[in-house]
């Protein structure tokens, strides 16, 4: 049984403006132990569908979910308040992009760690303190014992993200969520802290999500990759497969557009064009339509499903223990993703490989090609309503 | 002062010296019975029960504690209540004054020129001076007033006239004066320069009579300006609460309270004061007077207020409800909107006549609360004063037709308009009367109702002639000495001035308001700048008149002539009215026109 | 963090020398009375104005009547005599200090008392009908005046005038004994003006401690001690309310000084002898040495609570170092 499954998740916000469809149908598992990488630009929903796993977005008073988060057997969405919080930090914890503004900064480092064991564990504070100065060594704060007595502002970036690990891994947790660890952080710091964190991960068998915007910081840490897109995942396959054999052209996009040190020299870096979509009007059809080089007036029309990709049914394919293959949500006909990133993968730009890959106009007819793995969308999933669109 | 417009009582000018030279001339004992007119207080003094606490509910504080500096109404009504003057006045009767530390009246010499007052024996100070009053103590007191330490507000005009007084008034340290001897403990002798002594003794019912022991005061005085004010010897029925060695006054707390109880030291058989009550608070600090007023009629043991004047709302309520808790007692003085005639458009006649005709002073009278405080103003002799009678009562001045209708008459208005425009066709006036220049006129006002009230209902009548004014507020206190007391400021309409009394003679009434000769750079009350050389001839003539008839006639007279010259509009001739709980017997005295402590009881 | 407070007490001497120039140059030229001529009364002779001038010591020119001040100021500490009635003004103020004081300080515990609470409930039930009669009820008491709200208090509650006579209503407070040597009669006295004076407080801080909190309950460390599985009520509280109510100290601590200047409008309605309406009259009076006094004391409040809030702000705020 896999330690987080995540079905059909929507999460939606009430919002004065209209409503936002921040996650809109997303599924993946996490076995223990496994990483799992969540890649996506802001506003995509990553951060978002983590947050909803730990119950936080309960609070922000607006959100309607649906869907299923189950946890170690437990069904998270229709757990109390009171069983959420005690899952929280205990069994699942999480850490956050600006380690500065994710600390209080008016209580002193031992003590925010000490309140995060005592919040779980009925200990003495000095047995607690003892707890907080043993992790703050393990993540590799010096001198523990003499820097539980200093402030947030009085550490550097990356101790902090340190300190929040620290605090995150304190009781034992396990599933860790990051979310954008390394973000805020100098790119020496970024590398140490990933270390530290596949470190942990060994050491303590811990499964892990990572929430990034980088696919550099993924292939590090994950072995599964999940690539977000408008609230969906458009993309989901093994980490290798991801880098190997991309299907989805948000995917190449996100890899050309990042420096490789393995990429052929001179290679020209090719930003994905356009802006993330509204998550209030999105985009008819394919949400990635305005911005992909390949698109055809069918996709402005049909929403394409997370599909079985590469050749169907291909053991090769299948990932992780949760036995997910590759799946993809393109409406491009599998024949003709792989020409493209082939070209792509030669080094041709996107203009190039159109030139010499042909693209039909029609798009691929999921119940045709009756390749539909992903459930069809639910008829009860919330609709927003004609009235609130702007 | 800033909660009333009456200034003082019993400053004087230096007419009034001639006016008494004149009055009481060839008069051989002519003590004591100056005035040639009756006023009539309302007050009855009934006999009181003895005993009980009351408290009096004011806004200010009184000015001097000193009694050789009180100036104030307010002041006048503590000082009565913890000191003793030679000469003093009964609630009932304002005029004639009976003898207070003096044994009986004054003896004046047949030159008028030696005043001779013996004293009662065995008054004794409150503690800690606790030894009996001697006539030394009472010399001590000019000469402190004649001294810069003490600057006394009247000693010099008023007394100035004993011999060996200095002649710039405060100029030195306490200096003795020759001119006042005391032969024996119990007696004292004050001799003149002039013929003066008819005066003299009528101005020793004035505060700065209060003996003041020498040997307790002198550290006291020895400072610029004199600490006296917080360590008085009392020597009236009740004092101030004080330390008992130092003498300190611990009872008076500036701006917060005064605590009065009984002086033990005080004889009754010595005094014709019944002193009912045990003890007397001021609590000041009032400003709400409307609230203060109110609590007063519904609690017990209370009344209220220092200004004269509970506010209009409260009086007419408590009149209607509470008939017997509001005494009313003339205040013997005139309200009027004054007209600086040295300013253009008011430098002629008809401008002036016509708005004093088209005003609705029923409309300003209400302002203050209407007809029960106080009659329709048509001059400047107020009723029941000498000259009232003879001037033509409540109807003085009203064969002049723009006085003529308290409610105002505004085809009189456009006639007398039109006849100005006739005199200076360059003045602004159209066909119907109206005055249509553009040029703002100053007009300085108060801040505090009712007198603000008062003016902009004026501002409201005389805008409806067509005038535009640049209307401004200021602080009472600012409304005098930097605006219309004034000249270089240059105020074309003082809506808010009054003048009350200070003797019980039409001569008081005039002569520093309206004589063209009494116009000051600083500290000017003839507000209207009025310099009628024919009007400034015959008060000049009618000051040296005796008292009587012909007096009355020649200042009712002078009255009518200052009418004609339309200097000022005269609204209302007001009563001042001090309201009180239902358990106080209320008494007021008509002399300061204030709630007299030694006479109110509680029932 | 010493010399932190030496230099900032000396620039407060500095503060005060350049308050009481101003207050002087202000006087001479926009007096609001002549001095001299309320003191001489309706009839002044030009000799007694000439010898009041001389004891007022006005006859000299202002720059060494203002020298001489400050010599009996800073070597005697001698606030001078009132132009009014010579009375010290420094037995005045200290007089009437502990009124103001009263007044200002329970006050400020009323309004702390109630604005807090309804500011954190109010943000923490936002948009529910708690937060709405809250924020309206806010609103009317920050747009009643204190005089208006005085009045009412008194027609409706005060003893011998209201409609419901529960406290002590104008004039109650004793006019010997503070609240230390008489609370027995200062404190029933204040009943009422501390919570009309509070009232607008309570309001203003209640909206201003709701802002902050919903502010503060989105910062991200509030997310961090959700995501440690504290208790809601610990989160709020410890995390929430203890960042949100920090700028109050701020705001309290110029509001206080302001107060302990005097609170002019609630001392008149109530008849409080308090340091306001000193300074008030003394205003109207165009008493110097009186107006001197009180704008030294009130500014020296001011200056005073701000450097305590400051070094609160201190210990309240770790960031915050000098």
């Amino acid at each position: 049984m896999a330690l987080l499954e995540v079905k059909d998740l929507k999460v939606h916000f009430e919002t004065d403006d209209g409503i936002v469809q921040a996650v809109d149908g997303v599924s993946y598992t996490v076995d223990r132990g496994q990483a799992l990488g969540i890649v996506g630009e802001s506003g995509s929903g990553k951060s978002v569908s983590s947050l909803t796993v730990m119950g936080l977005t309960r609070f922000a008073g607006n959100a309607r979910i649906s869907g299923s988060i189950t946890f170690d057997g437990k069904d998270l969405l229709a757990a109390s308040d009171e069983e959420l919080r005690r899952l929280r930090g205990n069994d699942v914890a999480m850490i956050f992009q600006d380690p500065l503004s994710s600390l209080h900064p008016f209580y002193k480092i031992g003590d925010q760690l000490v309140e995060a064991v005592q919040a779980h564990r009925d200990t003495s504070k000095a047995q607690a303190m003892d707890r907080a100065v043993e992790m703050l060594g393990l993540v590799g704060i010096p001198e523990p014992r003499r820097r539980v007595e200093s402030y947030p502002h009085e550490f550097s970036g990356g101790m902090r993200q340190r300190v929040m690990i620290a605090m995150a891994l304190i009781n034992d947790p396990k599933l860790l969520i990051a979310d954008e660890p390394t973000t805020a952080l100098d790119v020496t710091v970024q590398a140490q802290i990933l270390d530290l964190i596949q470190r942990l991960q060994r050491e303590l068998d811990t499964a892990i999500v990572m929430i990034t915007h980088d696919l550099g910081v993924v292939a590090e840490v994950a072995d599964d990759i999940g690539v977000m897109y408008a609230g969906r995942i458009v993309e989901y396959a093994a980490k290798e497969t991801i880098f190997a054999a991309p299907e989805h052209p948000y995917t190449w996009g996100l890899l050309k557009s990042i420096p490789r040190l393995d990429s052929p020299r001179g290679e020209e870096l090719v930003p994905i064009p356009g802006r993330p979509p509204s998550l209030i009007l999105k985009p008819t059809g394919c949400a990635f339509h305005p911005r992909c080089f390949y698109v055809r007036e069918a996709h402005t029309r049909i929403d394409p499903q997370l599909a079985p990709a590469g050749e169907a049914g291909n053991g090769d394919n299948r990932v992780g223990a949760a036995g997910h293959g590759h799946e993809v949500a393109c409406l491009l006909p599998g024949q003709t993703r792989r020409a493209l990133w082939a070209a792509l993968q030669a080094g041709e730009v996107p203009d190039a490989a159109l030139e010499r890959v042909d693209v039909p106009e029609t798009a691929v007819d999921r119940e045709a090609v009756g390749e539909v793995l992903a459930p069809a969308p639910s008829d009860e999933a919330p609709v927003p309503p004609e009235e609130t669109a702007p | 002062m800033r909660r009333s417009v009456r200034w003082t009582l019993c400053a004087s000018v230096v007419t009034a010296l001639a006016m008494f030279l004149a009055a009481c001339g060839g008069n051989d004992n002519g003590g004591g019975g100056g005035g040639g007119g009756t006023v009539t207080t309302q007050t009855k003094v009934q006999e009181g029960k003895k005993g009980g606490s009351l408290t009096f509910l004011a806004a200010g504080d009184v000015d001097w504690m000193d009694p050789g500096q009180t100036y104030y109404t307010f002041g006048y009504q503590v000082a009565y209540a913890v000191n003793r003057t030679l000469y003093s006045f009964k609630p009932d009767d304002s005029i004639k004054p009976v003898p207070d530390l003096a044994e009986g009246e004054p003896e004046i010499s047949a030159d008028n020129k030696t005043v001779t007052v013996h004293l009662k024996k065995g008054i004794k100070y409150a503690p800690p001076v606790n030894r009996e009053v001697k006539a030394a103590d009472i010399k001590y007191a000019f000469e402190r007033s004649f001294s810069k330490e003490v600057p006394s507000g009247y000693a010099g005009t008023y007394f100035g006239t004993i011999v060996g007084t200095p002649d710039k008034p405060n100029s030195g340290d306490i200096k003795p004066i020759s001119g006042i001897e005391t032969p024996d403990d119990s007696t004292i002798v004050f001799k003149l320069k002039d013929a003066t002594a008819p005066l003299i003794s009528q101005a020793l019912v004035m505060p700065i009579t209060t003996p003041v022991p020498q040997e307790y005061a002198e550290k006291y005085d020895k400072s610029t300006p004199s600490k006296y004010n917080q360590y008085v010897a009392f020597t009236g029925p009740y004092m101030v609460k004080n330390d008992p060695t130092t003498g300190k006054l611990t009872g008076w707390q500036p701006g917060k309270q005064i605590q009065m109880v009984r002086n033990p030291n005080w004889d009754a058989k010595t005094d014709y004061r019944p002193a009912y009550l045990d003890s007397v608070t001021i609590e000041e600090g009032n400003d709400d007077l409307t609230t203060a007023a109110r609590r007063a009629l519904n609690g017990s043991g209370l009344a209220c207020c220092d200004s004269g004047a509970p506010p209009a709302p409260v009086l007419k309520q408590a009149l209607q409800r509470n008939k017997d808790q509001v005494v009313f007692v003339p205040s013997g003085g005139t309200r009027y909107i004054a007209f600086n005639m040295t300013v253009k458009p008011f430098d002629n006649i008809n401008i002036r006549k016509a708005i004093i005709a088209f005003s609705d002073r029923n409309a300003l009278r209400l302002t203050r609360g209407g007809a029960v405080l106080g009659d329709i103003a048509t001059g400047w002799i107020p009723p029941d004063f000498p000259g009232f009678k003879e001037g033509g009562g409540l109807k003085q001045n009203t064969d002049l037709d723009y006085l003529k209708n308290p409610n105002g008459d505004p085809a009189l208005a456009k006639k007398y308009m039109l006849a100005a425009k006739k005199d200076d066709p360059s003045l602004p006036i159209d066909a119907n009367g109206k005055w249509t220049g553009g040029e703002k006129i100053l007009t300085v006002a108060t801040n505090a109702d009712p007198g603000k009230k008062t003016a902009e209902v004026f501002q409201g009548q005389i805008e409806q002639l067509g005038f535009k004014l640049n209307f401004r507020v200021v602080p009472q206190d600012s409304l005098y000495t930097k605006f219309c007391s004034e000249p270089e400021a240059k105020v074309a309409i003082c809506p808010n001035v009054g003048w009350f009394k200070d003797f019980v003679d039409p001569q008081s009434m005039l002569d520093a308001t309206f004589n063209g000769k009494n116009i000051l750079q600083h500290g000017n009350v003839n507000w209207p700048q009025l310099n009628v050389p024919a009007i400034n001839d015959a008060m000049k003539q009618a000051s040296t008149l005796a008292v009587g008839t012909e007096r009355n006639t020649a200042w009712a007279k002078i009255n009518h002539m200052i009418a004609e010259q339309a200097p000022a509009i005269p609204w209302i001739w007001d009563k001042s009215a001090t309201v009180a709980s239902k358990n106080v017997q209320l008494v007021v005295n008509g002399y300061d026109t204030a709630m007299d402590l030694n006479f109110s009881s509680l029932k | 963090m010493a010399a932190f407070i030496i230099r900032r007490l000396l620039w407060m001497v500095v503060l005060l020398l350049v308050i009481s120039f101003l207050t002087y140059i202000i006087f001479y030229t926009l007096p609001a009375a002549d001095p001299v001529a309320l003191r001489a009364g309706r009839l002044a002779t030009p000799e007694l104005r000439a010898s009041i001038e001389h004891t007022l010591g006005l006859d000299k020119p202002w720059y060494i009547q203002y020298l001489k001040y400050l010599d009996r100021l800073v070597l005697h500490f001698d606030f001078g005599y009132s132009y009014q009635n010579s009375i010290s003004v420094k037995s005045q103020i200290f007089d009437r200090l502990p009124a103001t004081g009263a007044l200002a300080v329970g006050g400020a515990l009323v309004w702390l008392l109630v604005g807090i609470p309804v500011g954190i409930i109010s943000a923490i039930k936002r948009g529910t009908w708690m937060d709405r009669l809250a924020m309206g009820g806010a609103l009317v008491a920050i747009s009643a005046p204190v005089y208006w709200l005085g009045l009412v208090s008194l027609y409706l509650f005060s003893k011998g005038l209201g409609k419901i006579p529960l406290f002590e209503g104008q004039g109650a407070y004793p006019n010997t004994g503070t609240i230390v040597s008489d609370p027995g009669h200062v404190i029933p006295a204040l009943i009422l003006p501390w919570c009309v004076l509070a009232a607008s407080f309570a309001a203003v801080y209640a909206r201003f401690l709701r802002g902050n909190l919903l502010e503060t309950m989105s910062e991200d460390y509030i997310r961090t001690a959700r995501a440690k599985g504290l208790r809601e009520r610990a989160v709020v509280f410890k995390h929430g309310v203890r960042s949100a109510i920090t700028p109050i100290v701020t705001i309290l601590g110029l509001d206080l000084g302001i107060l302990l200047g005097g609170a002019i409008l609630t001392e008149t309605v109530f008849n409080i002898p308090g340091i306001g309406r000193l300074a008030y009259d003394a205003i109207q009076k165009s008493d110097l040495p009186t107006v001197q006094g009180t704008v030294l004391m009130g500014a020296f409040f001011i200056i005073l609570l701000n450097l305590v809030v400051d070094v609160i702000y201190a210990f309240l705020d770790p960031r915050v170092r000098y």
